[in-house]
């Protein structure tokens, strides 16, 4: 109960004081509150549950609309009152907010896909008993989420990754009875907690050599003095790309994603469309002026020369994007290759941070948000319409039986293709293929060609098979539209996917970047052919190729030609280039070991030899000597003495 | 105030002592009412107490031995304020679960309360002589609790190995004590008067650093120190729930806490010879008791384990010698001591329920109990460092402030925390509560059923609340602890003593790594 009424305080506080910035601190409450309420006092009553949840969010999305016309449209500075947290010594944290255009933009992605993700589950998640408990973890997800959004430093950043980690750790897990889910979550909470590591350490850095967490302050610091990081400045910005890593499944750290699909559905289009996987390029765009400051490096590392860390963000960002494509081709599972699909192209929005275009992320990260989730729920509408069936092989010829689905489905796939003039991905992907040109990373650009061609070949895979030719099952024959509550939120979904390319959004974040002179080239919905028509037409043509390859293949294919005619590259890839079996190997074994090595000193040397060898034969000489009852205790006094003895006599 | 608060639990005790042993229910009634309103007046005296004010408050004084200088002084800062709730809190919560005891009662609560009280006693007391005896007078009986209600075949071994670390460790803090009494001079060992002492007249160099091992092994060793830590996980293993929720979570306490307000500020050249040895310990604690924990397929051992791996980060915070770092410890002690009492708390729940805590023949237990399951889950993510809970904001503070003196040492605690916490701990729940139910688990019972669902979740939540509750505003705890940690690490800090010993070797050490 203390923890409604702090927060009820916490947001009821400053509305006193009607200061409209202080919005902020209601639309990251308001989730946190249907969540404490659902769990401690309304699990037994579906419809208050209901209520509160989808209230809650919907709530929050509106209050959203606020801010981003008062404040991120405007450009006003807005600065919520902050609550304390920790005081001592030289580290000051308070609880703030940052209400910018970059986190009212945010905001509306965060709370708009959750609303329409709460509203579909509604149906989805009908006849589960765990109805409550679903709806309150994805409140308490959603309050997460905001709170990396709005967070106005580095340490109450990390406080609210670490609480989306333990949020996705319920969500993915939450059948948990199912031995795969359990693990799924497992593996998902503890590769994020190994790039945590990687950004914990990066604010500790940043903190003690600048003496500040906070954004505003940091990045003026940064500005006045671009060499306060001193010979750290590369360091800290890739310790602090761990963390992005690990939320954003960049690789190495990309193997939680795919497994994360054993949650359900709905969940896997809020985690990995719109949120979890988003908050790492976020954090990237947030912390972007740390990246520009002057390369350097300490000197254990100083073979590294001029490469920057955003080269090696750029290129960790493509090869993860490759990677992921390359094996999405050869997966079967809808979900599974919707899963590499959001690898693949949150692989391409680091890049684009890496290669200096965070608006171009931040563009294609809002695109992305719409379609991905788009097709994650039209993936759930198809499992549900087909009995739980996955595999896309024993679908076919859903089209006609499943109308609504398959029109948004197809929009969806259009979009994330990239699909010129008509889509939001087109413009999102052109501005990321433009930032690779202007800044001079011919290499990359060609990866982002040869990228989204292949994204159009296995979503036009994906679609002609699933969605084309007979049905090749009985539950594929049977399938029928899913209900309203499900269908609805798609047509909602479709309509950023097309309409979101009117919007001048990527001047809108270029202006958030690099200032309103640089904003307004773009324009138009014929720009990107008039002032770059080299990444356009490249784009236009990777899509094209792409198209007509896989259409060439699967048209009407009964089964994968691929895997006969390229054995080797088509088993690697359906086997995810052993990621899993190589960290399996490698790294379990030499935790396990080393723990393995910690029990058997402790066993045989601390209580065995120690312990139970003196008690052993202090027993003898007890024996011998029964008068001395005492005697274990004396030898055990003269052992510890003498210990300590021997510690001070080394350390003096 | 104070006074009030310190004899409480011993008139309690007393109380218990009067009722016949046959009236179970009365002598539940008087323990649980007892605790009760400890928590209440522990409660009014945290929020009575000045914040962001140094020295001491509250403070309560009665000459007893003027001659040799011994004499009863209690008060409250920023150190002991929070312990002295912690420990009521604990105090409640375990009563609330010792409902089950049917054998020797009387003596049970008795015990008990007399814990409760030794340990209030040993934080109130600025009379280091006070401190010392209240400890002991919580540590008899709780070996008495061990050997009369624990359980397992071992538990005589356990306790038997518990009591002579504890009492050594004791011993060796007893000695240290009494040298600090007969070196320095004052005539005293209240703290307040030895403070001022021997800050003008300071020990020479050479007695500091042969006096400060004696009170960082001994009263280390009360905390489980690597490598005097095997008592600790078999200990609290053998003892009933009530005995192993109160020493870990708030006897074990006193000897960090006497640590900070004894060892640091009185001998700065023994801080600055024993810190770096101290730093190299503390991973002995984080690393190594994390993957002894990583080991353990008993649920009780595994949290023994996990246990000392925080009291490794409270180690480290005093070998920071910051105020950040050391004002995160405090803010561990108490986030971990409530912490500590939740586990044990728990897992008597749940050897009740389904009589064992072997980790290999239990599973899916979130199924048939979704009260205690959830409460578990919550306990261990507090317990691998997750956000939102009290021991966040300690360790965070303790790696800040240690980072500037120990990098290294902060890279590897951050992986123990982070890491090796996490893979423990998830390991536990995903063996213990997630996956298909047992065979013959389907029907083990949660908390309770309907009415009693609220009253037997009663001690989860006394000690959930306010670990959420510190958690998510630590500000609470800090700004009172801040101003009582600043003038201990400036005399920690202090500069060498006038008779320095060049000769040693040791100082090589001080150079930050």
């Amino acid at each position: 109960m203390e923890l409604v009424v702090t927060n009820a305080i916490a947001s009821a506080g400053p509305a006193y004081s009607s200061r409209p910035e202080d919005i902020g601190w209601f639309i990251l409450a308001l989730p946190l509150f249907a969540s404490l309420a659902i769990a401690l006092f309304l699990h037994r009553n579906r419809t208050l549950t209901l209520f509160f949840s989808v209230g809650g969010v919907v709530t929050a999305f509106f209050l959203s609309w606020v801010l981003f016309f008062t404040f991120g449209v405007t450009g006003l500075k807005a600065v919520p009152s902050p609550f304390p947290w920790f005081h001592a010594g030289g580290l000051h944290v308070n609880l703030g907010l940052a209400v910018d255009s970059l986190s009212s933009v945010m905001l509306l992605v965060v709370t708009g896909v959750s609303a329409l993700v709460q509203f579909y589950s509604t149906a989805y998640m009908k006849d589960d008993r765990g109805f409550a408990r679903f709806f309150a973890s994805l409140s308490f997800f959603t309050f997460s989420m905001l709170g990396i959004v709005l967070s106005d430093n580095l340490v109450m950043t990390f406080i609210f990754w670490e609480l989306v980690g333990f949020s996705s750790y319920l969500l993915i897990g939450f059948w948990y009875d199912r031995e795969a889910a359990a693990d799924a979550a497992k593996k998902a909470f503890l590769t994020n907690r190994l790039g945590d590591f990687g950004f914990l350490l990066g604010i500790i850095l940043v903190w003690s050599l600048t003496g500040t967490v906070q954004f505003d302050e940091l990045a003026a610091k940064l500005k006045s003095d671009p060499h306060s990081l001193g010979v750290w400045s590369s360091v800290a910005g890739l310790l602090i790309f761990c963390g992005a890593m690990g939320k954003s499944a960049q690789f190495p750290l990309h193997v939680w994603l795919p497994d994360a699909m054993e949650g359900p559905t709905p969940v896997s289009a809020l985690i990995h469309a719109a949120t979890m996987v988003a908050a790492g390029v976020y954090l990237l765009c947030r912390t972007y002026f740390i990246f520009q400051t002057t390369t350097a490096w300490p000197a254990a590392l100083a073979f590294l020369g001029s490469i920057s860390a955003l080269d090696i963000i750029a290129v960790i960002g493509g090869g993860t994007a490759l990677l992921a494509a390359l094996i999405a081709i050869q997966q079967n599972d809808i979900k599974r290759i919707l899963a590499y699909s959001t690898l693949s192209q949150l692989g391409y929005m680091v890049m684009a941070v890496g290669v200096g275009g965070p608006d171009a992320a931040m563009y294609h990260l809002t695109t992305h948000a719409g379609f991905k989730a788009l097709l994650f729920l039209g993936a759930g509408s198809v499992i549900h319409a087909c009995h739980h069936e996955q595999d896309i092989w024993k679908m076919g010829g859903l089209a006609r039986k499943l109308p609504v689905t398959f029109r948004t489905f197809v929009i969806g796939t259009a979009a994330l293709a990239g699909f010129p003039l008509l889509t939001s991905g087109f413009y999102s992907k052109d501005a990321i293929l433009v930032a690779a040109v202007r800044h001079g990373h011919p290499i990359l650009f060609g990866l982002g060609v040869l990228i989204a061609s292949m994204t159009t070949f296995y979503m036009v895979r994906l679609v002609l098979v699933a969605f084309f030719g007979r049905s090749r099952t009985s539950s594929a024959e049977h399938a029928h539209e899913s209900p309203i509550q499900m269908t609805w939120p798609l047509v909602v979904l479709a309509v950023p996917s097309i309409g979101l390319a009117w919007l001048p959004l990527g001047d809108y974040l270029t202006e958030h970047f690099f200032g309103a002179q640089a904003a307004g080239e773009a324009g138009g919905l014929f720009g990107p052919f008039n002032h770059a028509p080299l990444a356009a037409t490249f784009g236009t043509g990777a899509i094209i190729f792409g198209a007509w390859a896989s259409i060439a293949t699967y048209w009407n294919a009964e089964s994968d030609p691929l895997p006969r005619s390229l054995a080797f590259w088509s088993r690697v890839s359906r086997n995810r280039f052993y990621f899993d079996e190589i960290y399996e190997a490698l790294f379990i074994p030499i935790q396990d070991g080393l723990a393995a090595v910690c029990e058997w000193l402790d066993r045989w040397v601390l209580s065995g030899v120690l312990v139970r060898g003196v008690h052993g034969t202090t027993e003898l000489a007890g024996r011998a000597l029964r008068m001395v009852q005492t005697g274990n205790l004396q030898t055990y006094t003269f052992l510890f003495v003498g210990g300590v003895a021997l510690i001070i006599l080394i350390a003096l | 105030m104070l006074t009030t608060l310190l004899l409480l639990p011993f008139a309690g005790a007393l109380a218990v002592l009067l009722i016949p042993a046959n009236y179970r229910v009365i002598l539940r009634l008087v323990a649980l009412i007892t605790t009760g309103i400890t928590v209440l007046q522990a409660l009014s005296v945290f929020f009575a107490m000045q914040p962001e004010v140094a020295g001491f408050q509250l403070v309560e004084q009665a000459a007893w031995i003027p001659s040799a200088g011994f004499n009863y002084h209690v008060g409250v800062d920023g150190l002991n304020i929070g312990l002295t709730l912690l420990t009521s809190l604990v105090a409640f919560a375990a009563v609330c679960v010792s409902w089950d005891i049917e054998k020797q009662t009387k003596l049970y609560y008795f015990c008990l309360l007399l814990i409760t009280g030794g340990a209030m006693g040993a934080f109130l007391s600025l009379d280091l002589f006070f401190l010392y005896f209240f400890n002991e007078i919580a540590l008899v009986p709780t070996f008495l609790m061990m050997g009369i209600w624990g359980r397992g075949e071992r538990k005589f071994h356990a306790t038997y190995q518990m009591a002579l670390y504890l009492t050594l460790g004791a011993m060796l803090a007893l000695v240290g004590l009494a040298s600090l009494y007969a070196a320095s001079g004052a005539n005293t060992l209240d703290i307040v008067t030895l403070n001022a002492w021997l800050a003008q007249h300071p020990l020479s160099s050479s007695s500091q650093r042969l006096l400060f091992p004696l009170f960082l092994f001994g009263f280390g060793t009360l905390v489980g120190l690597w490598p005097f830590h095997s008592w600790a996980a078999p200990g609290y293993a053998a003892a009933p729930p009530a005995t192993a929720m109160l020493h870990a979570g708030v006897l074990k306490k006193v000897g960090l806490y006497a640590l900070i307000r004894v060892a640091l500020p009185l001998m700065p050249d023994g801080v600055r010879t024993w810190m770096p040895v101290l730093a190299v310990l503390c991973l002995g604690n984080i690393l190594y008791c994390g993957w002894l924990a990583l080991r353990q397929r008993d649920l009780a051992l595994l949290l023994g384990n996990s246990s000392l791996a925080h009291m490794g980060f409270c180690f480290l915070g005093l070998a920071s010698v910051s105020v950040t770092g050391i004002t995160g410890v405090v803010v561990i002690l108490v986030a971990h001591g409530l912490l500590a009492a939740l586990n044990y708390a728990l897992v008597g729940h749940v050897v009740r329920a389904t009589g064992t805590s072997d980790m290999d023949k239990l599973g899916g237990l979130l199924r048939p109990m979704p009260v205690v399951g959830f409460c578990v889950v919550l306990a261990f993510m507090a317990g691998c460092g997750m956000p939102g809970f009290a021991n966040f904001p300690g360790e965070l503070g303790v790696l800040f402030g240690a980072w500037d003196r120990l990098p290294l040492v902060v890279i590897f605690a951050a992986w123990g925390g982070l890491l090796i916490g996490g893979v423990y701990m998830l390991r536990a729940i995903r063996s213990l509560l997630h996956g298909p139910v047992r065979a013959g688990l389907e029907g083990a019972s949660d908390a309770g059923v309907g009415i009693a669902l609220y009253w037997r979740s009663l001690p989860y939540a006394v000690l959930l609340v306010p670990l959420v509750f510190f958690g998510i505003s630590p500000d609470t705890l800090v700004r009172r602890i801040e101003p009582a940690v600043i003038p201990i690490v400036k005399a920690a800090a202090a500069p060498s003593s006038p008779t320095l010993d060049t000769k040693s070797p040791s100082l090589t050490s001080l150079s930050p790594r």
